[in-house]
C-alpha cells in the first residue's frame, strides 16, 4: 500500500508542478504591469457585462478616484495587490453565482480555468 | 452493521444536506460537482470514522474503511488538478490558506492511514495507549483541515447558518463519546457500504445542482 500511497503523491505532485497533460488548457502565474508578484491572468470580456451597472465594478465612478486605472492600483499597489485575488473572486464569482441563482446568464461559478487564461489562448 | 451503515448514511447525508441549508442549491457543472461531491463523501467518510467507540473486533473494519475514505479524498484532489489547469496554481506557494488546508488534510489523512496499517502499526507504536492518543490527535487535526477547506472555500457553504451546521455535525461526530456509547453495536460500516452510500449521496447532489430550475 505504501507504494501505491507514494505513487499518488508523487502523481500529485507532478501535477500540481507540471500541470495536466494535454490538450487540457494550463494557466500559470505571470508579472503583469509591473506587478510586484506574479498573478494568474484573467480573462476577461467587457461586452459579456454590458447589462450590469458599471458602478458595480468601477468603484472610481462613485468615490471619485479618477485619473487612474484598475490595474494601477489593484495589480501595483502594495497595499491593494495582496488583496487581490480575494477582492475579485468575491466580486465576480459573487455575482456570477447570485445571476445563475436568479437563472439569468452568468459567468463562471466555479471552473477556475474558465477566466485565468489568457484571451488569446481561448 | 445495518446500525452501523444507518450511522454512515445519516452522517454522509448530513454532510451533504448542509450544502443545501438555507436554500442553495446553485451548481457548478457537473464536473466541478462532481468533484466536490468526492470531497463531501471524503468528508462523511472521516467524520464517521471520528465516532468514538470501543472498536474490538470491529477494528479491521475501521482499518478498511480508512482507506476507502483516502481513495476518495485523493480522487477528490486528483480529480481537479487532471480536469482543470488552473487548479494546481492553487496549491503552490502563494495559494489561498483555504487550499493549502485542504492539501495539509490530504496528507494528513494519508499519514493517519499509514501509522494505523496493521500489522505495521504494532512496530510504530510499542504500546497501544500512544498510538490511540496520536491517532485520535491526528484524526481531529485532519477533521480540522478539511472541515476549514469546505468552509474557507465558501463554493457550497457561503452562510454562517451553513458553517454552524457543519460545525455541530463535526463536533457530534468527534465528541459525545457517552452517547456513541448506547447504540447497541459499534458504529462500523464496509467498504461496499460507504460507496453505496456515496453514490446515492452524489447522485441527488449532482442531480440537485445540475437539473431543475
Amino acid at each position: 500500500m505504501k507504494w501505491v500511497l507514494l505513487g499518488l503523491l508523487a502523481l500529485g505532485a507532478g501535477l500540481v508542478v507540471l500541470g495536466p497533460p494535454p490538450p487540457i488548457l494550463t494557466a500559470r502565474r505571470a508579472v503583469v504591469a509591473g506587478a510586484g508578484r506574479p498573478i494568474l491572468p484573467m480573462r476577461f470580456v467587457h461586452d459579456d457585462h454590458r447589462g450590469v451597472p458599471c458602478a458595480t465594478c468601477h468603484h472610481e465612478f462613485v468615490d471619485g478616484t479618477v485619473g487612474t486605472t484598475c490595474i494601477d492600483c489593484h495589480v501595483t499597489d502594495p497595499k491593494v495587490s495582496a488583496l487581490l485575488e480575494r477582492q475579485f473572486h468575491d466580486l465576480c464569482r459573487t455575482c456570477h453565482v447570485e445571476e445563475q441563482a436568479a437563472g439569468k446568464a452568468h459567468g463562471p461559478t466555479r471552473s477556475c480555468i474558465a477566466c485565468h487564461q489568457l484571451d488569446d489562448q481561448f | 452493521m445495518a446500525g452501523g451503515l444507518g450511522v454512515l448514511a445519516a452522517v454522509v447525508g448530513l454532510v451533504f444536506a448542509v450544502s443545501f441549508a438555507g436554500g442553495t442549491r446553485v451548481g457548478g457543472g457537473w464536473f466541478w460537482d462532481f468533484g466536490n461531491a468526492l470531497g463531501f463523501l471524503a468528508l462523511g467518510g472521516i467524520l464517521f470514522q471520528m465516532i468514538p467507540s470501543a472498536r474490538g473486533a470491529a477494528t479491521r473494519k475501521h482499518e478498511r474503511l480508512g482507506y476507502w475514505a483516502l481513495g476518495v479524498a485523493g480522487a477528490h484532489a486528483l480529480w481537479f488538478l487532471v480536469g482543470d489547469g488552473a487548479v494546481r496554481v492553487y496549491l503552490q506557494p502563494g495559494a489561498p490558506v483555504a487550499m493549502w488546508l485542504g492539501l495539509g488534510a490530504v496528507v494528513g489523512l494519508a499519514l493517519l492511514t499509514s501509522l494505523a496499517r496493521m500489522p505495521d502499526r504494532m512496530r510504530v507504536h510499542r504500546r497501544f495507549r500512544t498510538f490511540r492518543t496520536i491517532h485520535r490527535w491526528l484524526g481531529f487535526a485532519v477533521v480540522a483541515a478539511a472541515g476549514l477547506h469546505v468552509g474557507l472555500t465558501g463554493f457550497y457553504l457561503s452562510r454562517w447558518v451553513q458553517d454552524g451546521l457543519l460545525l455541530v455535525v463535526v463536533l457530534a461526530c468527534c465528541l459525545g463519546r457517552q452517547h456513541w456509547a448506547r447504540l447497541a453495536t459499534p458504529p462500523v460500516a464496509t467498504g461496499a457500504g460507504f460507496v453505496a452510500v456515496g453514490l446515492v449521496a452524489a447522485a441527488g447532489f449532482l442531480l440537485l445542482r445540475n437539473l431543475g430550475g
